[in-house]
């Protein structure tokens, strides 16, 4: 503001003292961009030398994990193949509920039922995951386990995926609830004036209405999913599994699983030394799984960018 | 072929059954994640406060004198939504209040010690307060955020140098003098501000000479007491009673206010009824895992003497240090993003990239953070391995993303008008900020920074990536030293085959974390109902 009239004495020192505190607020805010360069040189680097050790068609097409037993192979594709099981159990949870809460709070339920059930929704994201984790394995994996013909390992993938899926329903319920709500009003009574039931209303117009919302919800759940640690590790246990067959595939969510966030952990808390290709390794899968969330966190903001419906 | 018969048949076909089913299906599935997790918190609370030995006729005890007298306040509160409010502020206010307490006595009298509290009160923390009733008193001055800047880099300096002369005056003037001065008296200063200028009640300065006479006064009855010291005593009167009693005021002066008093009477009666009458008619009650003993133990490999002890004194001690930089990092940083940064030009292009820098962080898994604690701070920087620093720092930077976005939305809400107001009568940049912005975004900073800390004290996988102990027989002793913390320490012993483990110990830490949980989040939604009431 240089047209103001200044009253309150010395100009000079004014704009100096004026200049620093600008200084000091733009060093706190550079400090984000510090972190996300200290991210990527801490894990490219550790990388660039582990892809020396191992090729990267080894480790991108592997099929075998197993950093611990010599000769050692670090194929990522098992790893890659537990989170995808733990994150599709997780989204056959989340997405259809979470839509179908999103559909509710958006347009049905009454302002004073939906002012009591978003800050509840929200509670579901805010315990903490090894809380979850516990939960899966001490209480979820036992109910589970008494189903007849169902046979559950002590860890299996079952159980995390769906205390994982309970997790990210605010996730996806929130974005599209923002988006159905975008939707305006005069466009639900032009379709109530064509003698539309709420159910078509709501199906037919709202929900297509607020697709980019929907989907960006959906992606951005997936990539929290992927990137979920601890009730993986509690629950899930260790054993990275690729199969061979479809039966094998469908056995894999009874089974023990192990997925990038599980064993990051392992390489990190196992006694492995700092120097050797395991511990490296860990890295490795690191960047896998940031640039895999990071793909997906540019794309879910891709979609609401572009194909938001733009009302007026 | 479709004639306008058929499309009428289409319109006759309509069934009120589809979208009955229809809407009962999305209210069902709304309701499906909060009854699950429901569940799996009645089967928790179930084993932690080992529920199953207690028999029937306790059962029909506790429904009669707590369970239906409480249920009955709430179904009143539902209609009489003050009365409602008025007991949901003073049961936060005191769980707030001695969640604080005890958050002091771990920071101050368990870590820390009294004597380097004060060196370092005496350096960083009066001074600041000094200049804070200062710049109250004057706000044209515009060098005060510069001072306080120079105290918050050169205290803390000034503090380690001279910290063996400081030290002497604690055993000079003996500990709970240092409370009294450090914590008493900034509390009653406080009183008297809330009082005067926030609440306007008037007698703000007999409030304040209330809480130091009580301080006194009450010694003599303290210190017949066995559990609790004159040093406790005072650290609680600080977070506990003065808060607490501003708040019972408040609301004692509002008449239609006073029936909120009832709910925690019923609920405190309804408590000391139960054990009066259990205790007359011999029934046998649960056996608690979650009790006394469990929160002021060490860790054990026997279940019945295990404990939460040096998990939680290092979780608060990494949380408050959590706090301290998030609350700069983040605030500094919006008030960039929001106030300083250009409009146009290179200073724009940059001020966007790290917007975009900024919500892509929030998305970067946490175990990624782990990793970059790892490598950063452990290694490189060579702060330790599972050090409370490191710790602390890479919580920072998870959360932090967090904070700024919440910061910039508070700074946001704040009106143009009134920053034009402040401009147009010739305050600069920093004035306006510091004059006008700031006091009105504070509760919304505070509440996205309280909400973002309940995500960081419960995060396990950064922790365990940089290091921290599973396990950790006796708590933290300095920023360097080796830690534990709450989730930690669950994750360790969730590994345990044995039931008294997996049903009992664990289950009392996840309730123990999931109360702190809940009281942090309670005290910001309440932050955040006074701001929304208010800017309407």
């Amino acid at each position: 503001m240089s047209n103001t009239i200044d009253l309150s004495g010395d100009r000079g020192s004014q704009d100096l003292r004026e200049g620093i505190y600008g200084v000091v607020f733009f060093v706190c805010a550079a400090i984000s961009v510090l972190t996300t360069i200290g991210i990527i040189l801490a894990l490219v680097l550790p990388t660039l030398t582990f892809l020396g050790e191992v090729p990267i068609r080894e480790f991108l097409l592997g099929t075998q994990f197993s950093p611990a037993i010599q000769p050692t192979v670090f194929g990522v594709l098992p790893l890659v193949f537990g989170t995808l099981l733990i994150t599709v159990g997780a989204a056959a949870v989340a997405l259809p509920v979470g839509l179908l809460t999103a559909t509710y709070l958006s347009e049905y339920a009454s302002h004073r039922r939906r002012a009591v059930l978003k800050p509840l929704l929200e509670i579901l994201a805010g315990v903490p995951t090894v809380v979850y984790g516990y939960f899966a394995l001490v209480y979820v994996t036992p109910l589970l386990d008494a189903i007849p013909g169902l046979e559950l390992g002590t860890f299996n993938a079952l159980s995390a995926s769906l205390v994982m899926g309970i997790m990210i329903i605010p996730m996806v319920s929130s974005i599209s609830e923002d988006s159905m709500s975008a939707v305006p009003e005069s466009i639900r009574n032009a379709a109530y004036g064509l003698g539309a039931t709420k159910y078509r209303v709501s199906t037919s117009v709202v929900i297509p209405s607020a697709v980019s919302g929907i989907a960006s919800s959906y992606i951005l759940a997936l990539s929290r999913a992927i990137g979920e640690t601890m009730i993986v590790v509690v629950a899930a246990g260790q054993s990275a599994r690729f199969p061979d067959s479809i039966s094998g595939l469908l056995n894999s969510f009874f089974q023990s699983t192990q997925t990038m966030t599980s064993a990051i952990v392992q390489l990190g808390t196992s006694d492995l030394a700092g120097g050797t290709t395991a511990y490296r390794a860990l890295f490795a899968i690191g960047l896998t799984l940031f640039v895999m969330t990071f793909v997906l966190n540019v794309v879910s903001d891709v979609i609401t960018m572009r194909y938001q419906e733009d009302y007026e | 072929m479709a004639t306008p018969t058929s499309s009428e048949t289409t319109f006759e076909s309509v069934s009120r059954t589809k979208g009955a089913v229809f809407e009962y299906l999305t209210l069902g599935a709304s309701l499906f994640g909060l009854v699950a997790l429901g569940v799996l918190l009645l089967y928790v609370f179930w084993d932690a406060f080992g529920l199953a030995t207690a028999e029937i006729a306790w059962y029909g005890a506790l429904v009669i004198c707590v369970v239906a007298p409480t249920l009955g306040f709430v179904a009143y509160a539902r209609r009489n939504t003050v009365a409602g409010e008025v007991a949901l502020e003073l049961v936060s206010t005191a769980m707030g209040g001695l969640l604080a307490g005890f958050g002091v006595i771990a920071v101050i009298e368990v870590i820390a010690g009294p004597a380097v509290w004060f060196a370092y009160f005496l350096t960083v923390v009066a001074p600041l307060v000094g200049l804070f009733l200062y710049n109250r008193a004057r706000p044209e001055v515009t060098w005060v955020g510069l001072a306080m800047l120079g105290v918050l880099i050169a205290g803390p300096i000034i503090g380690t140098l001279t910290l063996d002369t400081l030290t002497q005056i604690e055993s000079l003037i003996g500990g709970p003098f240092v409370y009294l001065l450090s914590l008493v008296l900034p509390a009653a200063v406080i009183a008297r501000y809330v009082i005067d200028d926030y609440l306007e009640l008037g007698n703000g300065n007999f409030a304040a000479g209330l809480v130091v006479a009580v301080a006194f006064f009450a010694v003599p009855l303290i210190d017949t007491l066995p559990l609790v010291s004159r040093s406790v005593w005072l650290i609680f009167l600080s977070t506990l009673v003065t808060p607490l009693g501003i708040v019972a005021w408040k609301n004692l002066a509002a008449p239609e206010n006073r029936v909120g008093f009832a709910g925690p009477g019923i609920f405190i009666g309804g408590v000391g009824l139960l054990l009066i009458v259990t205790d007359a008619l011999g029934l046998s009650g649960p056996t608690p895992w979650f009790d006394w003993q469990y929160l002021t133990s060490n860790p054990s490999r026997f279940a019945d003497q295990a404990g939460l002890y040096s998990a939680i004194i290092g979780s608060v001690f990494i949380i408050v240090l959590v706090a301290l930089i998030t609350l700069a990092l983040g605030v500094g940083a919006a008030i960039f993003l929001e106030e300083y940064a250009p409009d146009s030009g290179p200073g724009a292009a940059i001020a966007r990239l790290i917007r975009i820098n900024i919500s892509n962080l929030a998305g970067v898994p946490s175990v990624v953070y782990g990793i970059l604690g790892l490598a950063v701070f452990a290694n490189l920087v060579g702060l330790g391995f599972g050090t409370v620093i490191t710790a602390a720092l890479t919580l920072s930077l998870l959360i932090l993303p967090i904070v700024i976005i919440s910061a910039r939305e508070a700074i946001r809400a704040v009106p143009d008008s009134i920053r034009n107001a402040s401009y147009g009568m010739g305050a600069t940049k920093w004035q306006t900020t510091r004059n006008i912005v700031l006091p009105r975004a504070i509760p919304g900073i505070l509440t996205g920074t309280i909400l973002a800390l309940g995500r960081a004290i419960g995060e396990t996988a950064p922790l365990i990536m940089i290091g921290v102990a599973t396990t950790k027989f006796s708590p933290p002793s300095g920023l360097f030293s080796k830690t534990t913390a709450m989730p930690m320490q669950i994750f360790a012993w969730s590994s345990y085959p044995s039931a008294e483990f997996q049903h009992g110990v664990v289950a009392a830490g996840v309730v123990t974390l999931l109360v702190v949980l809940l009281t942090m989040n309670s005290i910001a939604i309440l932050l955040r109902n006074k701001f929304e009431t208010e800017e309407l």
